[in-house]
């Protein structure tokens, strides 16, 4: 990107053809090509998910041997964690956004940003080298010993994960210092959106854990080419140290997932209840407690990995106290849609599924916590249907629900609202259609991973099969419209939702700076001075506009 | 990347930054306010990817904290194969590096600059001096197998002496000794203590008659035959132990031979070992044939503190005047015996953390030949130098970690 562009053109139109696509420097753009990527890997990683769920359809054998079994589940989960949920918020969303949000013409540092995304196409494209190499059967977690011993594909994939890995801290690194250096003088730490405060607290998680994980897969990566040992028993090393090497990035990767998720809640709850957030302090706090406690309970993984008693209750003790901030957000979130003028667009939809689903997930983690209980459930699809209901019933349903939410100021289109409300039901049903039975057959002992299982579960794994095809076939129509929108959506306004954050303020679809004009102070969270205006454009689509500033309520009540 | 006439709507006050909007350099990024406002970003950048690097490498120090605390017997062990004179020049380079480097900043901010190119010179060379070293030291203890994981296998020292290792092979020394690496023991070729030579463990030496034949080997198996054989005589005494550092190793003749004992190979005697004084391997078509003559009556005890006269018999060829052991000869002391189990997982982390960091410092190296190329053109100005002091800090940090690395490795007590 350089400076002669012209700044009042969308940035969508200002230069053609790929090549200013692949050398754009423009964050938006940038952004839209993670969004590709993204969602290319979502339906991979989904198609890899309803492969399981197929094979499990019966016991026994239903389409697959075993050996396949296990590289459909390691590929599903390899994918849908390093290529979709971790950058599924942070560097497409939140790259779109966030300089948009601060009034600020692009992140600190552009050619950077385009680097994470090269990095990004690498490690995809290494994760997918060892899909066709014969998969991964490690699970995606690359448990030493036997990611040191199995003949499948261990060397692309662990190297896919380490460039994944660099990508997602030099974004973070990014937007930590954007926040920092870009904020515009009338915008303190507390007048910011929430969505930025929580992108700033994944940005920190990400910069301070990912390290780890990269130090972790290098030492594998290592130990596959010129067995250093150091996490192989036979010579003298420790594989249960890579298990906390492992958990200490990938417990605050649960919250580099989740994080961005509750950034974007908070902002369409507000605009959709049309009422001030409740508690933006406490909201905004315990994203950073979150980023704080997630670095202290990484040994809950390893509960009955041989760990000390003292560490074990340590640990647990923690991770109670998970919970707390929390708690925080969801009671806020109810809060805030108290006595709102609530509006069930199609991003509401998810948001409301959000907080059922986060609840869910959340306090069934609490169970997990326990030691004694978790001796019983560790291991089991209990588990699994726990961080599923978090990573996916929340992280990724955020997602969907904030991409419809800014999809017409990115791409400058509406997408089609019936069919989108139907796909937000059919996600929700068929979400809790796959992974409320889990709850019961993890609790009643059916182990995760396994090929086979006793008849007794096959009920319970039936329904989870046909939620799973619910679920899938939603979110691939959900692609397929917001692809078709591109060209034949309605126009939309430049705030078709009454939003009040900085980005509504700028064009749809913004130019190439974002802002042709200074960008205007606005009071985010007041929604006393917006107006709204039917019809607003040729295809009949809302607007709000802001009234005059003469018009303006004396106060308003925000904070 | 020019100057450009968009106001981004920062304003001029936008930031609270001082001075003109106009960019007074062609490096100032049209995306930033002026070129306070893009050094000030770079720096944060720089730092938080500096705390990134600290975290990357603290995976490494924490598996060295945790092996040593549980197994502290092998740094005691494994430290001594590393080199403290190496690492210490390596230490002082760095920090001359990093003088340099903090130099080539200041030079940067005063215009001056043949001072910067100088400074960037001088860094990039001490980087390259580091590698230099580094390489030695690899490349010792590639060819001496003291490496990590099952290729640590080293010619185990004795009081300075190579022996052999696992496979047999140590450049330079063929023995009569045999691995056995089934059962992880010598089998052949050690001397049974009632048999040909009196062993005292505490005189360090061996009295006995012994006659060692170098032979020529053809064929395997049931096949294999002696070609041709030839004496190898006992090693001369080394005059550093009559007369205190005066002489020279050089006037040993090769090939010669002594009995020595390594309980690591020869648990219940000595061993005879042909030195060769080259690095040459003889393979297995050579072998070492040894006889020893039945041990003498008891002769009077000799007095241990009487000097040596250089006119010893054979047979007390490698007897040793008793010393009170030094420091540095109980270190070797360590050496001699057998290695504690898993020694490779020093080795595994040795090599873990100086190789990340040396990959660290050839980073460095093309980074700092990156800003010499800019700083001969012309490019950095007192308006615009922040390239250079990002890259400081990075080598700072670099320096930093090896400053630790030195004592944590090398300094061990």
């Amino acid at each position: 990107m350089s400076a002669d562009l012209d700044n009042t053109v969308s940035y969508l139109e200002v230069k053609k053809g790929l090549g200013s696509w692949l050398y754009t420097l423009d964050h938006k753009r940038i952004g839209m090509m993670y969004l590709c990527g993204i969602l290319f890997s979502l339906m991979l990683g989904g198609a890899f998910a309803l492969l399981v769920r197929t094979e499990l359809f019966s016991p026994g054998m239903t389409i697959v041997g075993q050996d396949w079994y296990n590289k459909f589940f390691t590929l599903h989960g390899a994918v849908m964690v390093f290529l979709v949920i971790i950058p599924g918020i942070p560097a497409a969303l939140g790259n779109m956004v966030l300089p948009i949000q601060l009034g600020a013409p692009d992140v600190a540092f552009p050619k950077l940003n385009l680097a994470s995304f090269y990095l990004w196409c690498s490690g995809a494209f290494l994760l997918l080298l060892a899909t066709g190499l014969g998969g991964v059967d490690t699970g995606w977690t690359f448990y030493t010993p036997y990611s040191i011993e199995t003949q499948t594909a261990v060397i692309p994939a662990v190297a896919g994960a380490f460039l994944l890995g660099f990508s997602s801290i030099f974004t973070g690194l990014n937007f930590l210092v954007t926040i920092h250096k870009f904020r515009p003088a009338h915008m303190g730490w507390f007048q910011m959106p929430l969505n930025l405060w929580a992108l700033y607290a994944t940005a920190l998680m990400q910069v301070l854990a990912t390290p780890v994980l990269g130090i972790t897969l290098l030492l594998l990566f290592v130990e596959r080419f010129m067995h250093i040992g150091i996490f192989d028993p036979t010579l003298g090393g420790d594989p249960v140290l890579f298990q906390h090497f492992f958990w200490f990035y990938s417990h605050p990767a649960v919250y580099i997932m989740i994080v961005p998720g509750m950034g974007v809640i908070s902002e369409m709850i507000t605009t959709f209840a049309r009422k001030p957030i409740f508690g933006y302090r406490f909201i905004a706090y315990s994203s950073v407690a979150l980023a704080l406690f997630s670095f202290l309970v990484w040994g809950h993984h390893m509960f009955v990995s041989g760990q000390s008693r003292l560490a074990n209750m340590v640990f647990s003790a923690l991770t109670f106290s998970v919970g707390i901030p929390s708690a925080i957000k969801v009671f806020n979130w109810a809060a805030t849609l108290y006595k709102g003028d609530i509006r069930l667009d199609t991003p509401m939809l998810y948001v409301l599924s959000f907080l059922i689903l986060f609840t869910i997930g959340g306090l069934t983690g609490i169970f997990l916590a326990v030691l004694s209980i978790d001796v019983h459930l560790h291991d089991t699809y209990f588990v699994v249907a726990h961080f599923h209901y978090v990573m996916m019933g929340s992280t990724l349903v955020a997602f969907v629900g904030a991409l419809h939410y800014w999809w017409p100021k990115l791409s400058g289109r509406m997408y089609p609202e019936t069919i989108g409300r139907v796909c937000a039901w059919g996600v929700f049903i068929g979400f809790n259609l796959t992974f409320l039975p889990q709850f019961v057959m993890g609790s009643r002992g059916m182990p995760r991973r396994y090929w086979d299982y006793d008849p007794e579960y096959t009920l319970y794994h039936r329904i989870s099969t046909v939620g799973a095809f619910i679920l899938g076939v939603s979110l691939f129509v959900v692609v397929c419209y917001l692809a078709w929108s591109l060209k034949r959506g309605k126009k939309a306004t430049k705030n078709p939702w009454g939003a009040s954050t900085l980005e509504w303020e700028a064009p749809t679809p913004p130019t190439v700076f974002n802002f042709p004009e200074p960008p205007p102070e606005v009071e985010i969270y007041n929604y006393d001075d917006l107006v709204e205006v039917p019809n607003a454009n040729e295809d009949g689509v809302t607007n709000w506009e802001r009234r005059p500033a003469a018009d303006k309520p004396a106060t308003s009540s925000h904070h | 990347m020019s100057d450009h006439d968009h106001d981004h709507g920062h304003g001029d006050d936008g930031h609270g930054h001082h001075g003109g909007h106009g960019h007074g350099s062609p490096w100032i990024q049209h995306h930033y306010d002026d070129a306070q406002h893009q050094f000030d970003s770079g720096k944060l950048g720089i730092w938080f990817f500096l705390v990134q690097e600290v975290l990357f490498f603290s995976g490494l120090f924490v598996a060295y904290i945790l092996y040593r605390y549980h197994h502290p017997e092998i740094y005691a062990y494994a430290h001594s194969y590393l080199d403290v004179k190496w690492g210490a020049i390596n230490t002082a380079v760095l920090i001359i590096s990093s003088l340099t480097a903090a130099w080539a900043v200041r030079c940067a901010q005063l215009a001056q600059r043949r001072g910067l190119i100088f400074c960037l010179a001088v860094t990039i060379a001490c980087a390259c001096g580091f590698l230099g070293i580094k390489y030695v030291e690899y490349s010792h203890k590639i060819h001496e197998r003291i490496l990590f994981g099952k290729k640590f296998d080293p010619c185990i020292a004795s009081a300075g002496n190579h022996l052999l290792n696992k496979e047999n092979y140590c450049p330079g020394v063929k023995t009569s000794v045999v691995w056995d690496a089934k059962t992880n023991k010598a089998d052949r070729g050690c001397l049974d203590a009632p048999t040909g030579y009196d062993w005292d463990p505490a005189l360090k030496g061996i009295q006995g008659k012994c006659v060692v034949n170098e032979l020529t080997m053809s064929g395997t198996g049931a096949n294999r035959k002696e070609v041709s054989r030839r004496p190898v005589e006992a090693c001369a005494p080394s005059p550093d132990h009559g007369s205190g550092h005066g002489g020279g190793h050089g006037k040993q003749t090769y090939p010669c031979w002594t009995l020595e004992q390594n309980p690591h190979v020869c648990p219940k005697g000595p061993g005879a070992m042909v030195h060769y004084g080259d690095h040459t391997s003889r393979g297995s078509t050579v072998e070492i044939e040894v006889t020893c003559e039945a041990v003498p009556a008891p002769v009077e005890p000799k007095d241990a503190l009487a000097p040596v006269d250089g006119k010893l018999e054979r047979g007390e060829a490698s007897f040793k005047k008793p010393v009170t052991p030094s420091k540095h000869d109980l270190k070797h002391e360590f050496q001699s015996g057998p290695p504690p189990e898993h020694t490779n997982m020093f080795f595994s982390i040795y090599f873990a953390m100086t190789g990340l960091h040396g990959l660290h410092v050839l980073f460095g190296i093309f980074v700092y030949i990156w800003l010499l190329v800019r700083a001969i053109k012309g490019h950095f100005t007192p308006d615009y130098f922040g390239p250079v002091d990002y890259a400081a800090l990075y080598w700072h940090l670099v320096d930093l970690i090896w400053i630790f690395l030195f004592p944590l490795l090398y300094l061990i007590h």
